[in-house]
């Protein structure tokens, strides 16, 4: 369940595993520049500042060159979150377009937490573990 | 009569298995070969089910965009005559022979002054379409998804697109239908051009941009209710739709613009007038472009002149 963080407002938006960056934004009800959606046009670029992702297709090296894979360059509608990952946008800022779809994604970030804190309790906190040796 | 048509469109995409899908499952294109170039790249080459000729659409795996476009002359002279008009305006010629692209004859290579690579050739292996010339029925009774005819025209972007007219003027004996203008005063700069041989609306069209670079390329669709089919087919099949079904001030045809799964543009169209070539050319002005464009939404979206590959 990664979490995408926007720099600076600080939103934090709730991803479904394999979902890349793009389509959680936009189905959280925020709008970003967008073109093609298939990693062909490069102009949903961003930057991304911590947590790391991988992308699910190839991509051509006219779109994304050498330098831009490893400093932080982000094409968001092929990169899916390994991790939790915070990212700024470029331009522009986030528009919030639909704060129903906001709503949405809020609540189910809120249960996706609470489904890991009742898993982390049944377990037990990590310290608890040694009477089990 | 010189150029018939643009024969090929010859596109990179970045996974030949998922552009497979797009191109056979959802455009319904016929696969007609697949080989390795000689640099090693898959390809596959299609045909619309109403072309006659070996293949119109290539898809190389590996980047995207356009890797060149090919263009069926009359006669086999029209490749010299070409080939000659092509040095005159100052542009290097090779002569490209049989084979070097399959199932297609000699002919020339050339880089236009926007930087894409044509060739011309004269003979392609003939396989038939679909419908043969006997007796044909009216369409294939098995047709796939959008079941496209066949391949249309191209718009591609140039720094210089008034000197791209004149070059396909002179090369290529097109002419205009519709221009698109920064005034109408004699200083105007000629921004868009939308350029044909024949009496079809438009088979090359040019716009302002970085060289080198693909629009999209378009297949041909009968009607208004074929182009409302086919984007409902794009949502069954997840295509994401760039703009429509609409239709376009120029040509006045009727469009949905949308991307293969690598981004490359595409675009079914449909109808258009017939162009002449005394017909006096339409002129749009920069400030009415929008509704040029997309002439319901009269707006040109950020992506019109952002988005390329
Ligand atoms: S929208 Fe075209 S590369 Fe992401
Ligand atoms: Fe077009």
């Amino acid at each position: 369940m990664p979490t995408l963080t926007i720099h600076p407002t600080g939103e934090v938006i709730y991803l479904e595993t394999g979902e890349t960056v793009l389509s959680g934004l936009y189905k959280a009800g925020y709008s970003y520049t967008v073109g093609c959606k298939r990693g062909g046009c490069g102009i949903c670029k961003v930057d991304c500042h911590g947590g790391t992702f991988s992308y699910e297709r190839p991509i051509a090296s006219t779109v994304i060159s050498d330098e831009e894979r490893v400093d932080g360059t982000c094409l968001s509608c092929r990169a899916v979150p390994d991790t939790d990952i915070t990212i700024e946008l470029r331009g522009d800022n986030v528009r919030l377009v639909n704060p129903f779809l906001r709503q949405i994604n809020e609540k189910a970030r809120l249960r996706a937490e609470a489904a890991i804190a009742t898993h982390t309790c049944r377990q037990g906190p990590p310290s608890a573990g040694t009477s089990e040796e | 009569m010189g150029v018939m048509r643009m024969g090929y469109a010859h596109v990179r995409v970045t996974d030949l298995t998922e552009a497979k899908n797009h191109y056979a499952s959802t455009m319904g294109l016929y696969e007609t070969h697949t080989d390795v170039s000689p640099d090693g790249a898959r390809r596959v080459f299609y045909k619309g089910w109403d072309e006659w000729d070996h293949h119109s659409v290539v898809l190389e795996e590996g980047g995207v965009g356009v890797v060149k476009y090919g263009w069926k002359v009359e006669k086999s002279e029209d490749i010299d005559i070409i080939e000659k008009k092509a040095a005159g305006f100052g542009v290097t010629v090779e002569r490209m022979s049989k084979g070097e692209n399959p199932e297609i004859g000699d002919g020339i290579r050339f880089m236009t002054p926007s930087e894409h690579v044509f060739e011309v050739y004269h003979e392609a292996t003939a396989i038939g379409t679909e419908v043969g010339t006997h007796n044909p029925e009216a369409f294939p009774r098995h047709l796939v998804g959008v079941g496209a005819p066949a391949l249309d025209h191209s718009l591609v972007t140039a720094e210089d697109v008034q000197g791209m007219e004149d070059f396909l003027r002179e090369v290529f004996d097109f002419y205009p239908t519709e221009k698109a203008m920064t005034s109408l005063d004699d200083d105007g700069e000629c921004v868009g051009t939308w350029m044909t041989s024949n009496n079809q609306i438009h088979q090359f069209a040019v716009i302002g941009g970085p060289q080198g670079k693909l629009h999209h390329f378009a297949f041909r669709l009968g009607d208004w209710h074929e182009v409302g089919r086919a984007a409902d087919l794009m949502t069954m099949d997840d295509v994401p739709i760039d703009v429509g079904p609409t239709r376009h001030g120029i040509t006045r045809g009727q469009t949905v613009y949308f991307f293969d799964p690598s981004g490359n543009r595409n675009e079914v169209f449909s109808g258009g007038y017939l162009a002449f070539p005394d017909r006096p050319v339409n002129i749009w002005t920069v400030d009415q472009l929008g509704k040029g464009i997309f002439y319901h939404a009269r707006e040109l979206n950020e992506r019109f002149t952002t988005v390329l590959t």
